[in-house]
């Protein structure tokens, strides 16, 4: 019995699974409709969120505010922290237990991060271990060794301390990974608030030592015995998971890719710090007069409508301070208001740097942009990071909105580049030469103005626009990377920034590909699926498929109504359709749903022209036709051995027929063609006539797509005076034949068509070019362009060394 | 009793850096071709300069300048050369003759060719360019001009790859 109810419900999930692969399926022939709506993948549109990509007349979230007090002990580089979280249930659910995520747990040795780290495996974070291959030995690296070393040493991950409730008695409360169920003593009903205690604690991690997204850098070299560090706090107090509309709480484990989502709500930070310290911190400085000397707030007063960075704390103040440490501590209070984290920095080693962003409107017309770095960031820093942080304001605002927090900083540390509320940690730095100067390369200087606008670009999406990365990374890193593209170039266009149709070919076209709409934890090329391909489909979308009008209007109508809101990747493909009043749904199908790259090919094109029907004039044409074929190669070298013709020996045997050829008119003919005029309707004679009058040039193109992508066909039209046409069809010429379709272009009679191109403007990602021409085109290869273009080509000449060159005034005859 | 073999276990190197930001992209791709112009197979390996500039620091030293000095191009292009190796189906090495490299944009670009013979029914490749300063350098190999791409993927313990036509 038993046996029989097991094997039944095994059909039953067999059933299920392959229904929820395609609900609705072709299954005759092999037509793909690549333009079927997306109305069975999007998710029913409901109270929350209404079928137009807008938070719908309920929409709800929660509301979560944390009063800390933290106490860094530089010496043991150790947080301890009293934390009061305040819990504002909105939702329309009772709830019995809350949610707390616990990051620093990722650290511990028994996470399933450490755990499920493969041996030499793919895409880890981190260390890099290679694995035995053939015979070649394993190979660990020694900054794994030193993980390795630093966990075995140091307690890592959170030590929760109490969890109590308002009345401070204690919460059951159960650690489960990189997650803490709280259970609450009495269920929180909808609308009510709850607030509890959780003290904790944790040893902070070694940036260099486990690749975290914060932690502590040791400068062993400084003056001061022992050395300076830079603490860079994230992911450092026990945050509420984002309880959702869309999938209840987001509890799914950290283990290492696609930070969070999080709560909106309200910070009162007090944090206690070595007292020569300088702390950058996500909300705004509360008690200057207690932490800042009175010419640091007179230099910050000053920088507030100034036109260039005003020094808080200058290199040299910076570089007395390394020398020596004190015992005493201070305390740094800030509040934030509607953020959805908070982070801060940490250092008696940092130069500070201001300037005030004066933006008008409403909301926040004075920004304070800010830097902070050692004297390692030096003059890179000093130039380019606080006007990048200003300059990615203005760009970004003009797609969403005014930015809406007092400050925004850039921190140099350990971290490479991440971002939060109001602050953003980014990595690059000056490079120390023998001779004590600091220097910094090209790249470096690309790379800072490029992490500086990533990151505070990152402030808008995901920070306000309040996306979850984990589960969707495009939705943050894509569009972060597409505005990032857009505000580079608007810096300056030289500078190769990276989200050009052309950048994404190479990957496009590779069989290792995976949809864009991919859980983080699962998506195997991080980089260009998560950052490149969706930024670059969103350029395709603004510069080519909408325009710039249509798609800047919807985009920024996306960031008004997500603000502070929580949006999921339908919101934002109703929105842009919505809004923009086009049908995207073949767009996103094909570049956020498959792997299908952009092929377009233009196989052929041939002439037509219209028969005049009249026999005087047809059969003429048809003659000329017939002579204008090659002659025949034997009559042709008859001819040349000076054979005389049968039929011209004997000119008696000549009759009507060589006389009359087979194109001569007779009266017949005519008849019949007076007939078909007389039989026309009058507006079919009309057209007829018009027709024959105007004796247009038809051409009909065949079009393949090899690719699969459905795209916008772009042509450009080469005619016989050198002039050309650009003509854009839409995408939708593809949706009855996605595999090829003809088109027929019709030109003036003086307008004869020599050669046409499909994108010629490489707009729409198409991997192979070669096909795009005809003509076909000689396509060189890299290899093949770059051997004949050696010698000549002006990027490969060495000015560096050709600018020393005398000019010349007398010349000899071997010049 | 000894209950697990031994292998030896080598020490490498490495640099780290955690990055939610993805420029230095740690990943290079390079296109096998088959031309049929030229009857060569081309190879072009194609790095982000700002993984070079880092690499040939680590290769060279300090002083090592991808951008301008043409003795660290070709001192990156022959590290390039000697770690991608190509044989055919049967392991026999195809002699790989440099042609050149150049800096394109964001992109530093390393050619290499060499005849197409009738025979070649497949190729085994190894590209482990970089994988030695940084582990988590992924390099992309497509292979065109013969019927469909295909694609092989280097990534960490991953050695050698195959493919047939």
């Amino acid at each position: 019995m038993k046996l029989k109810i097991v094997t039944f419900s095994l059909v039953l999930i067999g059933l299920l699974s392959s229904i929820s692969q395609a609900a609705i399926q072709q299954t005759k022939g092999d037509f793909e409709d690549k333009f079927r709506q997306l109305d069975e993948v999007l998710p029913t549109p409901n109270v929350y969120r209404n079928a137009a990509g807008e938070p719908g007349h309920q929409y709800w979230q929660q509301k979560v505010d944390y009063q800390i007090k933290a106490k860094l002990d530089e010496k043991k580089r150790r947080l301890e922290a009293t934390s009061r979280i305040t819990y504002q249930n909105n939702s329309p659910d009772t709830l019995k237990y809350l949610w707390v995520q616990l990051d620093q747990n990722k650290f511990r040795n028994d996470s399933m991060s450490a755990l499920t780290t493969t041996f030499g495996g793919i895409g880890n974070r981190g260390p890099a271990t290679k694995g035995a291959a053939g015979d070649k030995p394993a190979q660990i690296s020694i900054a794994a060794l030193r993980k390795q070393q630093f966990e075995d040493d140091n307690e890592l991950g959170y030590q929760i301390v109490k969890v109590t409730d308002g009345d401070d008695k204690p919460l059951q409360h159960t650690i489960v990974g990189t997650l803490m169920r709280v259970d609450l003593r009495t269920p929180l009903k909808p609308g009510k608030q709850i607030a509890f205690n959780v003290d904790f604690g944790f040893n902070i991690v070694e940036e260099d030592a486990v690749s975290a997204r914060s932690g502590y850098e040791h400068f062993p070299d400084d003056p001061r015995e022992g050395g300076n560090d830079i603490f860079l706090l994230a992911q450092w107090f026990p945050r509420l998971a984002a309880y959702t509309d869309y999938e209840a709480w987001t509890n799914k484990e950290f283990i290492g890719r696609g930070e969070f989502t999080l709560e909106f709500g309200d910070y009162d930070v007090e944090l206690t710090v070595p007292a020569d310290h300088i702390v950058s911190a996500t909300g705004s400085l509360q008690n200057p007069k207690e932490v800042l000397t009175s010419s640091q707030r007179k230099r910050l007063k000053q920088a507030e409508t100034a036109d260039r960075i005003v020094f808080v704390v200058t290199e040299e103040e910076a570089k007395e301070k390394e020398k020596s440490a004190t015992s005493k501590m201070k305390t740094w209070k800030f509040k934030a208001q509607n953020v959805r984290d908070f982070a801060w920095a940490s250092s008696r080693k940092f130069i500070w740097d201001a300037r005030g962003y004066q933006q008008g409107g409403d909301e926040q017309p004075l920004v304070m942009a800010m830097s902070f770095y050692p004297k390692e960031g030096g003059d890179l820093w000093k130039k380019y990071s606080t006007e990048s942080i200003i300059h990615t304001m203005q760009v970004y605002s003009r797609f969403s909105f005014d930015y809406p927090y007092p400050v925004a900083q850039s921190v140099n540390g350990p971290v490479g580049g991440m971002e939060y509320p109001m602050i953003t940690f980014n990595g690059p730095r000056t490079t120390l030469q023998d001779d004590g100067s600091r220097t910094y390369s090209q790249a470096e200087k690309r790379f800072l103005i490029g992490v500086v606008i990533h990151e505070v670009g990152h402030i808008y999406f995901p920070m306000i626009v309040n996306s979850d990365e984990r589960q969707w990374t495009w939705m943050d890193e894509g569009l972060n990377s597409f505005l990032d593209g857009v505000a580079g170039r608007e810096w300056d266009p030289s500078i190769p920034w990276g989200v050009e149709p052309r950048d994404i070919v190479d990957y496009m076209k590779s069989s290792t590909q995976v949809p864009i709409m991919t859980q983080s934890d699962s998506v195997l090329r991080l980089g260009p699926n998560a950052y490149t391909k969706p930024a670059a489909a969103l350029n395709i979308l603004r510069e080519t498929i909408l325009g710039r009008d249509l798609f800047d209007f919807a985009f920024k109508e996306y960031a008004l109504r997500w603000k502070y809101k929580r949006p999921t990747p339908s919101d934002f493909f109703r929105t842009m359709e919505e809004a923009s009043g086009v049908d995207l749904d073949w767009f996103w199908r094909g570049w956020f749903y498959t792997t299908d790259h952009v092929d377009i090919s233009l196989d052929s094109v041939y002439q037509l022209r219209i028969d005049t029907r009249d026999p005087d004039i047809d059969f003429d044409r048809e003659r000329q036709y017939e002579a204008d074929k090659p002659m025949s190669l034997t009559d042709k070298r008859n001819r040349e051995e000076g054979r005389t013709l049968w039929v011209d020996r004997f000119p008696d045997l000549k009759d009507f027929y060589d006389e009359n050829d087979r194109f001569t008119v007779t009266n017949k003919e005519r008849n019949e063609y007076q007939k078909f005029l007389h039989n026309l309707e009058d507006w079919e004679r009309t057209a007829f006539e018009r027709a024959v009058k105007e004796d247009k040039n038809y051409y009909v193109l065949e079009f393949s797509n090899k690719g699969g992508l459905v795209m916008p066909i772009i042509l450009q039209l080469t005619f016989e005076d050198g002039s050309t046409e650009m003509m854009r069809i839409p995408a939708e010429i593809w949706r009855r034949t996605p595999k090829a379709v003809n088109k027929l272009i019709v030109t003036d009679k003086d307008r004869v068509l020599t050669s046409v191109a499909v994108d010629p403007h490489w707009e729409t990602a198409d991997v192979d070019v070669e096909n795009n021409y005809y003509p076909r085109r000689f396509i060189p290869s890299r290899i093949e362009a770059y051997k004949s273009e050696k010698s000549d080509s002006k990027v490969r000449r060495d000015i560096m060394h050709d600018i020393n060159t005398k000019v010349k005034t007398e010349f000899d005859d071997n010049d | 009793m000894r209950t697990f073999s031994f292998y030896s276990l080598m020490l490498v190197a490495t640099l780290v850096a955690a990055n939610a930001f993805a420029h230095q992209q740690k990943a290079a791709i390079t296109k096998v071709l088959f031309n049929p112009r030229t009857t060569n197979i081309e190879i072009m390996h194609r790095f982000y300069i700002h993984d070079a500039e880092h690499a040939v620091k680590e290769i060279i030293g300090k002083q090592a300048d991808i951008l301008s000095s043409a003795q660290t191009q070709q001192h990156f292009a022959d590290y390039v050369a000697s770690r991608f190796v190509m044989t055919d189906q049967d392991g026999n090495y195809l002699n790989l003759k440099a042609v050149g490299y150049e800096v394109d944009g964001q992109h530093f670009w390393v050619y290499q060719e060499t005849p197409q013979s009738a025979n070649l029914v497949g190729l085994k490749i190894q590209h482990s360019a970089l994988q030695d300063i940084w582990s988590q350098q992924t390099n992309t190999v497509n292979i065109e001009g013969v019927g469909d791409i295909k694609t092989l993927t280097f990534e960490q313990n991953v050695e050698l790859l195959e493919v047939t036509f």
